[in-house]
């Protein structure tokens, strides 16, 4: 079953292959006041790997994925995102171009079901007009059930099925993480931006994320950048690892890069964290 | 037993997605239509159309309207008598320039053209939220009440301000005018009710409705993964606003037959729908009826036990109900903030249970 999700499949082909630039950060500064939280970063992302993006706390991975979707505007540099280089927009472009994400602090819809939460992932792929909705006639109809029976493959594939229904504020927090996932899968996303996924969660809840994870990357092809503070994770998921300290970036490369990687030994590794 | 709902599985989308998906709720749904669309016209008298019947149907109407941008959008406006105004006085202009338009038309067309007004007083909203937002609808309340007064084209130059609704048929039935019957000033309004309730439904389970609530329960993350804030907001203060329209104009043309805008269109108008909504329930199309129903009834009820039956003076009653309105206010905004249609759900599952609560 899991296989009949795909995601990118209601997308058009951008004719990158796997393995091709998928996204370029190049130069890219921003601050906030006075305070820097990125300084001249570059990196790429490959269609089809999971990349991670690692470094201690207030480094500017968050801020990173926040440029990255628009939500945040840079100061200086460019973001080129298959093959088109982009400047000042609003994230709501950046999802409709299939960037989707997940949040450090869960951003669900607290009042809606688990099932409502990842239907409204789909936002960008619905297009009936307000009065087929509103009569609920053939084309918005048609348009809710079919997208309706590719949120089910979603929620069978994150084993929610017995939460469908539920308000997603009264849920667990593992669960609620997971659900966070879902609504980002459920864009069919060509770039999936996470944010610590497994932050918060006991060892059995990450060994479930970690599978996700995963079989997400290597099922449906799907592009991930990850952030992720347990190193173990990160080792076992990501192909490549940049490191960022204090706005700076300061390791790139295969997780045994660097892992061997003395500025990132020290700055990061041999650092004592909560 | 009533209710079933375990015994119920849904096997295909389709099912799931229905508005009453379990059985016996959907025969008591159909059962109580079909009595207030054959039954209640035969025995509706005058006091029944004019004190209960008309005014449950209109306030449901504006409830409806509110709670779309209040309780699914999460947008809070205090403007609802304004707005109504907005749709009494464009009946008003269409039916004295246009006497020959069907009366549906008109209705619907003076939602139209509330919609378009409620647009343009929602812009504010892409920029302020809560507070400073209730406040900006409180100018627009003030703002449409003082203009109709003040600009005579509104009223027609009527010597005294005041606008009346000539007598207009449906199918040779007058439904507006003081000969109107009232099982057809009754029938008129409850088809109108019947419609755009359905419709309010579609909308607020699909798409739309889904990026009203994303806005209302987390703006950014809503924006992040797709929704267009502009779009979202402005079509709940458009789709509201619609469903306001309808109800002035019904308010006017049905129920008053003649209004004055700043006695009938008050800020007092617009607390009273807030109040439905509260009462009834955020972001329910049931709770907007239940809403309006308790808030209509209970003053009639009151009213005639306490004046009628107990022979208490009305401005006693009156001080009574104000006080059982504010306490109500309080309960439901501290302890049910799902108000009445919250209560009803969960005596249904009890009901469920019940006689084997394990
Ligand atoms: N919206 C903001 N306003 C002001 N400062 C911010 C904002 N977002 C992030 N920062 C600052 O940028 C720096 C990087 O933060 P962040 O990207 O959240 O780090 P990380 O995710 O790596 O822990 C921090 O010093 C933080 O205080
Ligand atoms: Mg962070």
């Amino acid at each position: 079953m899991n296989q009949h999700i795909n995601p990118g499949s209601m997308r058009a082909d951008d004719g990158i292959e796997k393995g091709g630039m998928l996204l370029h950060v190049d130069n890219i500064s921003l601050s906030f006041g006075g305070v820097k939280a990125i300084s001249d970063i570059s990196f790429d992302i490959k269609k089809g790997e999971v990349r991670a993006i690692i470094g201690p706390n207030g480094a500017g991975k968050t801020s990173m994925l926040n440029v990255i979707n628009g939500f945040y505007h840079p100061q200086e540099g460019t973001i080129t995102f298959r093959g088109e280089k982009r400047r000042r927009m609003r994230p709501h472009r950046a999802a409709k171009q299939g960037i989707a994400r997940t949040f450090q602090n869960i951003a669900l819809f607290k009042g809606m079901s688990t099932l409502d939460n990842i239907m409204t992932g789909r936002m960008t792929l619905m297009h009936s007009n307000i009065l087929a909705q509103a009569l609920w006639v053939g084309p918005a109809r048609n348009e809710e059930l079919a997208h309706r029976e590719a949120v089910e493959r979603i929620i069978d594939f994150l084993e929610i099925e017995h939460i469908r229904k539920t308000p997603v504020g009264r849920l667990p927090y593992g669960l609620q993480k997971r659900v966070e996932l879902g609504r980002a899968l459920a864009a069919d996303p060509a770039l999936l931006l996470l944010d610590e996924p497994m932050a918060g969660m006991n060892l059995e809840e990450k060994e479930d994320m970690s599978r996700f994870v995963m079989d997400v990357n290597q099922q449906f092809g799907t592009t991930i950048a990850l952030i992720e503070h347990d190193m173990g994770v990160v080792m076992d998921l990501s192909d490549r690892v940049v490191v960022l300290d204090y706005g700076q970036k300061i390791g790139d490369g295969t997780p045994d890069e660097v892992r061997n990687n003395q500025k990132v030994i020290d700055a990061y590794l041999g650092v004592a964290h909560d | 037993m009533l209710y079933r709902e375990t015994g119920d599985f849904s096997s295909t989308y389709a099912a799931d997605q229905q508005t009453f998906p379990i059985r016996s709720e959907r025969y008591l749904f159909w059962t109580a239509m079909a009595f207030a669309f054959l039954v209640v016209p035969f025995l509706v008298n005058d006091y029944w159309e004019k004190s209960v019947l008309v005014p449950l149907l209109v306030w449901s109407m504006a409830a409806l309207g509110l709670n779309i941008l209040t309780g699914y959008c999460g947008q809070v406006s205090l403007g609802t008598g304004g707005f109504m105004a907005v749709g009494a006085y464009a009946c008003y202009k269409l039916m004295t320039a246009f006497p020959e338009m069907n009366m549906f038309i008109v209705v619907v067309l003076s939602g139209g053209v509330t919609a378009f007004v409620g647009m343009l007083f929602g812009l504010p909203s892409l920029r302020i939220k809560g507070f400073y937002l209730a406040v900006a609808t409180l100018a627009a309340q003030f703002f449409l009440v003082w203009i109709f007064n003040k600009v005579p084209w509104f009223y027609n130059n009527s010597a005294s301000g005041q606008i009346t609704a000539p007598e207009r048929t449906i199918f040779g039935v007058a439904v507006t005018g003081a000969s109107a019957p009232p099982w057809a000033t009754y029938l008129f309004c409850l088809t109108l009710v019947f419609v755009f309730a359905w419709v309010a439904r579609n909308l607020t389970r699909g798409q739309l409705g889904r990026s009203w609530m994303a806005i209302r329960d987390m703006d950014i993350a809503a924006e992040i993964i797709g929704v267009q804030p502009l779009k979202a907001k402005i079509s709940a203060f458009a789709v509201s606003s619609f469903y306001i329209g309808v109800a002035g104009a019904l308010y006017f043309s049905v129920w008053l037959g003649a209004a004055e805008p700043t006695e009938a269109f008050g800020i007092d108008k617009s607390f009273l729908v807030l109040f439905m909504v509260i009462i009834g329930g955020l972001g329910s199309i049931l709770g907007s009826f239940l809403g309006a129903a308790f808030l209509t009834l209970m003053p009639v009820l009151l009213k005639n036990v306490m004046v009628g039956g107990m022979s208490w003076p009305t401005d006693l009653a009156a001080h009574i109900e104000i006080m059982l309105v504010g306490g109500l206010i309080v309960f439901f905004l501290i302890v049910e903030p799902h108000g009445l249609a919250q209560l009803w759900r969960l005596l249904k599952e009890k009901l469920r249970l019940w006689p084997f609560p394990y």
